[in-house]
């Protein structure tokens, strides 16, 4: 990485920076559509409430005013006597919002002008008229012409409007209503108006011609009435969703990445021995080049009639020489590629654990050959003293081996079998774990078989015949024993057997 | 140029030992070795009139024996080379063939191979040589011959006789018979076979 970017750590941090713009855009964005959707479902909540309030103070309050025209028109209809004891002064008791009736009897004109010009307009339209309105003050004057005598009422809005069937709390609610009329306005609840947010607003006639007010309901919706709460779960819900996909999505990336790396390094260590070959072979055939030279050069002179005796001596010195180089570039590179010999320490292991890990770490290619593997024996658990490392790489390449031998027959033919045992009784002298493979492959052919654990050997054309050998080195290493034999009717099986963990 | 005894053998490698004893090798059938140690000091120096084969390592510091060879084949450089290397690959092997490699042998090399393939090689130079030696005599000879005796040679050529050569180029057999004889001398050719093949090369070439 450093390499592709000469400013390796600035490079990197600019790429992770842009890395995390990116995802909080994207939680910005569904934080932002979130609560736009939780604030209009809220608005509409409250609005579709607001009109339901609105429109059920607008069925009462027209409720409570019909009535009035239905008592000036009973009074008429039944034209009581104008005496003291006349019994429409006793109505005030009953209706608590007219505060007085008041009657004009045939040739008597009204002492109020007003009264007088409302019930001309009364007689003329057959039905109760406003006579006046003092809105602010909540009272007004109901006249309805008859005959003999004529009704007026006056009124008191205060005592009309019906609280206990009021659908809101009057003190607390934020919904204004007002009774309005030619300018003048009388305030049922005042409410709660001002802000900045959103207006509701309700505008309808009461239905009663003769009191032509009008409900007027607003309702103020402030910003901070929406609903902050939910907004910010919903924000952090997001938040948590994302980081969460992030952490998915890194732990994928590093797995990957982790896969990456060790084919790389598979890789990088196939080009090395490549290399390390190329510069063996050159390094230890110069000498041999002349070692062969020499002699041959050695036996001609000899051969000559007469001998070249002085001639052929210095071709021998010359090979003796070149034979002693050989050794010593074989002793070089042996001292190059010292062998960790000092033994690892030994753990507890248990040896069904490491093969399960090693099946998985191969389970592309178990897959890509269509082989599944059979465990038998995975109870109980057999615990064996081992360098956990050393185990693994045995295992890995006895598995890969007999891949790579089961690639050798048909589909429908290939088995792999790890069986895990016992052998003698746990605890006892010389007790041990035995891993067998057994694999249905082409087998090992019996001229091999003593040859197999031999370093460069190889049944495989392109075998470097270093595998088993290896094997073998790092089982003896950690006092376990590798063997193999032909399975019959057809296969392999190779055999590991380590000493047993004491418990 | 120079005409040695025996043929010359260069080898070119950078290993001491290897030299030594490669030498040793082949000067026992008698042939004789002159040694480099150095690639380009061996392309600055080396005589190219000598008769011989050029015996050269793939593996050298430096420059590699197969960029040497295409300098070699590039520069016209008549003798024959070996290729030696210490691991070849197939495509090492045909890159060398492709560029002009006599032969491509693997170290360590058998004794039997390597003089088998020198004196191959050799035997293929001297060949050459003589056959390019006798092509520029025939030059020499033929740039004597006057423009008609040019034109009898190429009517000779074509087979025809005395008698239709007079008639093709309005000369008596007479003439013909002198410019013959003036023409057989200088091309030193002992008979007309020999004539023929030695020159109806160059008389194609001649004509337009």
């Amino acid at each position: 990485m450093a390499a592709l970017w000469p400013n390796g750590h600035n490079a990197l941090m600019l790429h992770r920076v842009r890395r995390y713009r990116l995802w909080i855009l994207v939680w910005c964005g569904f934080t932002a559509l979130g609560a736009l959707l939780i604030a209009r479902q809220e608005l509409a909540h409250l609005r579709e409430a607001f009109e339901t309030d609105a429109r059920i103070v607008h069925r009462l309050l027209s409720q409570r005013v019909v009535q009035h025209d239905a008592v000036l028109a009973t009074l008429a209809l039944l034209q009581p006597p104008a005496e003291a004891s006349s019994p429409e002064q006793r109505l005030p008791a009953l209706y608590p919002q007219i505060l007085s009736v008041q009657r004009r009897d045939r040739g008597v004109p009204w002492a109020d002008s007003r009264l007088q010009a409302a019930e001309a307009q009364s007689r003329q339209w057959q039905r109760p008229a406003l006579a006046s309105a003092d809105l602010p003050g909540g009272r007004y004057q109901l006249v309805l012409a008859s005959d003999p005598a004529s009704f007026a009422l006056r009124m008191d809005l205060h005592a009309v409007v019906p609280w206990n069937e009021w659908p809101m709390t009057p003190d607390t609610s934020p919904v204004r209503v007002a009774l309005e009329h030619e300018g003048q306005a009388f305030v049922v609840q005042p409410g709660r108006l001002g802000g900045h947010g959103w207006r509701f607003a309700f505008h309808k006639h009461l239905a009663a011609d003769s009191q032509p007010f009008d409900v007027v309901a607003l309702r103020d919706v402030a910003w901070h009435e929406l609903p902050w709460i939910v907004m910010l779960a919903w924000a952090l819900a997001v938040a948590a969703a994302l980081a969460g996909l992030h952490a998915l999505l890194r732990q994928r990336e590093r797995r990957q990445r982790a896969e990456e790396l060790l084919r790389l390094g598979q890789v990088a260590r196939l080009n090395t021995l490549g290399e390390l070959a190329a510069g063996m072979a050159h390094e230890i055939n110069q000498p041999l080049t002349a070692v062969l030279a020499n002699t041959q050069a050695a036996q001609r002179l000899l051969g000559d009639d007469p001998p070249e005796l002085d001639t052929a001596r210095l071709a021998m010195a010359q090979a003796t020489e070149q034979a002693r180089r050989a050794a010593d570039v074989v002793g070089r590179l042996r001292r190059a590629v010292t062998r960790p010999d000092a033994a690892a320490p030994l753990h507890a292991v248990v040896l069904q654990d490491t093969v399960r890990n090693a099946l998985h770490l191969l389970a592309p290619e178990l897959e890509r050959r269509g082989v599944q593997p059979e465990l038998q024996g995975v109870n109980p658990p057999v615990q064996v003293l081992a360098e956990p490392v050393g185990l693994e790489q045995i295992i890995h390449n006895l598995l890969m081996n007999a891949l790579q031998a089961l690639e050798q027959v048909p589909a429908s033919e290939r088995r792999l079998v790890l069986a895990f045992s016992h052998e003698g009784t746990p605890g006892a002298q010389g007790a041990r774990g035995v891993l067998t493979l057994t694999d249905t492959g082409p087998g090992i052919a019996p001229e091999a078989l003593p040859r197999l654990f031999e370093p460069f050997f190889s049944t495989r054309a392109d075998g470097l015949g270093l595998g088993l050998s290896l094997c073998e080195t790092l089982a003896n290493r950690m006092g376990a024993s590798l063997s193999a034999d032909h399975h019959s009717p057809r296969g392999a099986r190779l055999r590991l057997a380590l000493p047993l963990a004491t418990a | 140029m120079s005409t040695p005894l025996s043929p010359l053998i260069h080898l070119v490698d950078d290993d001491e030992a290897v030299r030594a004893s490669l030498g040793l090798l082949i000067g026992t059938v008698g042939l004789r070795v002159q040694a480099w140690a150095d690639p380009l000091a061996f392309i600055a120096q080396f005589d190219r009139d000598s008769i011989g084969a050029i015996v050269l390592d793939v593996r050298m510091p430096g420059i590699s024996g197969l960029t040497v060879l295409e300098q070699l084949v590039a520069q016209r450089v008549e003798q024959p080379v070996i290729m030696l290397t210490g691991h070849g690959t197939v495509e090492m092997c045909r890159r060398a063939f492709k560029s002009g490699a006599a032969e491509f042998l693997e170290k360590p090399v058998n004794d039997e191979a390597l003089l088998e393939a020198l004196q191959n090689a050799v035997r293929q130079h001297v060949k050459t040589r003589e056959r390019l030696g006798a092509d520029r005599q025939a030059r020499e000879h033929y740039a004597q011959l006057s423009e008609r005796e040019r034109e009898v040679l190429g009517l000779i050529v074509s087979g025809l006789t005395n008698k239709e050569i007079g008639r093709a180029l309005a000369v008596s057999p007479r003439t013909v018979e002198t410019h013959r004889a003036n023409l057989f001398a200088k091309l030193e050719a002992p008979s007309l076979a020999q004539l023929i093949r030695s020159y109806a090369a160059l008389v194609d070439e001649a004509a337009p």
